[in-house]
């Protein structure tokens, strides 16, 4: 056998990687939307200096290359706060920061879609300005913003793959150390792709379905 | 007792309410008539606090709305009704009426429940508590907005325009049910351009013109040519508003 040849062992490492991918993609989307969530309630509230500070903090990460701020994190930081950084926490820390910026982004503008009548409605009953943001204001933008939130998910499984730069082992990177071995890069991307394509299909189908029962109270199906 | 003592109220350039006076006291109907951007809708809105007084007091049993800590007991006392029903759309109609109760007064989720069906029943639409607003028409949208603020126990309801919305047999719909919330002794300050049901269920009637109160008198003065008819302004806008 040709060292070129494909093994069934590249089978494991391919899903390997596709393991790690989803893995990181999961961890850094649940983290990006806590946090992104918690911005845009910290701006809902007008939270002096915060509401400011998590503003001019979006504002950086929506508007640099998510490449750049991986190079940052991995090797800024060991620079300038001595702290060392694996690949796979730069990974974590950079992901979940620019997620949580386009979650923030969204979560504004949900919240900022939902009619001034609503928020009156229920401050005349008496609701505390907190009530009216878990019982009225968040169920509406949730439906609102799902099917954004759904279409950032998925472009940010796609960004993973800028990680395998600095040496994480993700389906990219697998793809690259096939490549390399194989010599074959038509068939080692193609199925590399592939695997990514399925995944973001799953994750928009899963998005469809969530955002259908997030809208049932809506009589309008669409034209 | 509802007080409004010389409130005054502005938008930029725009005086809305100059010096308004009134008072509403328990068991009495008393309806707010004037042309439109008279100031009517403004001065339901200060009553319920959602628009900050430039001038002058208002109290609901003696709580000062213009006073954070006040208000919340001022805002349990007062439920409104608004022209445009403001239901919230991601709710059935029985969430609808008893998400205020529940979170507000802290009734029991299962109490509560049963009173809000009981309150749909006595609108005509026991039948369509799950029903979301979407799927409701106007004047049902509009009567399951009157269990909501009924629903709070309110000792005063502001009914802003409450018909306005709605055609005429819808328009009759929610008036069968105010008449009857007025047969039962319920205090209403009833903003309208219904000057016919206004007459029928009103103890006293208000008009408003240019941010002041032009006229207010009981219903039957009000009406009467020696009285609120010798006022030109008030003749003029009956005589439009009766052109049907």
């Amino acid at each position: 056998m040709r060292f070129t040849d494909f093994t069934s062992y590249d089978l494991v490492l391919l899903a390997q990687g596709l393991a790690t991918t989803i893995g990181l993609f999961l961890a850094t989307s649940l983290i990006g939307l806590a946090i992104g969530a918690l911005w845009a309630v910290i701006r809902f509230y007008r939270v002096p200096v915060l509401t400011q500070l998590v503003a001019f903090l979006a504002e950086i990460l929506k508007n640099s290359p998510v490449l750049v701020q991986l190079f940052l994190v991995f090797f800024g930081f060991p620079a300038f706060f001595k702290v060392n950084v694996t690949p796979v926490e730069a990974a974590v820390i950079t992901l979940s920061a620019n997620t949580a910026a386009f979650v923030y982004v969204i979560g504004v503008s949900a919240i900022e879609s939902i009619a001034r009548e609503q928020v009156e409605a229920a401050r005349v009953f008496g609701l505390t300005r907190w009530q009216v943001l878990r019982h009225v204001i968040a169920p509406q933008a949730a439906a609102f913003s799902v099917g954004p939130l759904v279409a950032l998910l998925v472009n940010q499984l796609q960004v993973t793959s800028l990680i395998s730069v600095i040496g994480v082992v993700d389906l990219t990177k697998i793809g690259n150390i096939l490549n390399l071995r194989t010599l074959k890069p038509f068939i080692v991307w193609s199925v590399v792709g592939l695997l990514y394509y399925l995944a973001a299909k799953l994750v928009a189908t899963l998005g469809a379905r969530f955002e259908d029962r997030l809208r049932a109270h809506s009589a309008f199906r669409g034209l | 007792m509802l007080k409004v003592e010389n409130v005054k109220k502005s938008f930029g350039a725009a005086t809305v309410l100059n010096g308004v006076n009134l008072t509403v006291r328990p068991g009495e109907v008393v309806s707010i008539l004037g042309s439109s951007g008279s100031g009517k809708s403004t001065l339901i809105r200060c009553i319920n606090g959602l628009e900050k007084l430039d001038a002058g007091l208002i109290t609901v049993d003696e709580f000062d709305v213009s006073k954070p800590k006040e208000l919340a007991e001022a805002r349990k006392r007062s439920g409104t009704v608004f022209q445009l029903f403001n239901l919230y759309p991601h709710m059935t109609a029985l969430k609808n009426i008893t998400l205020a109760p529940v979170e507000v007064l802290k009734r029991p989720r299962d109490e509560a429940e049963a009173e809000g069906r009981a309150l749909l029943a006595s609108v005509g639409l026991g039948d369509r508590a799950d029903a979301y607003p979407a799927q409701l028409s106007g004047g049902q949208r509009q009567r399951v907005g009157i269990c909501r603020a009924l629903a709070m126990k309110p000792r005063y309801l502001l009914l802003d325009e409450v018909t306005s919305a709605l055609d005429p047999e819808m328009t009759a719909e929610v008036l069968t049910i105010l008449a009857k919330l007025a047969a039962e002794g319920t205090t209403m300050v009833f903003v309208t351009h219904e000057v016919e049901f206004a007459r029928q269920i009103s103890n006293r009637v208000v008009f408003l013109e240019k941010g002041t109160l032009l006229v207010d008198l009981p219903t039957k003065d009000f009406f009467d040519p020696a009285g609120g008819l010798a006022q030109p302004r008030v003749a003029q806008f009956l005589s439009k508003m009766r052109k049907d």
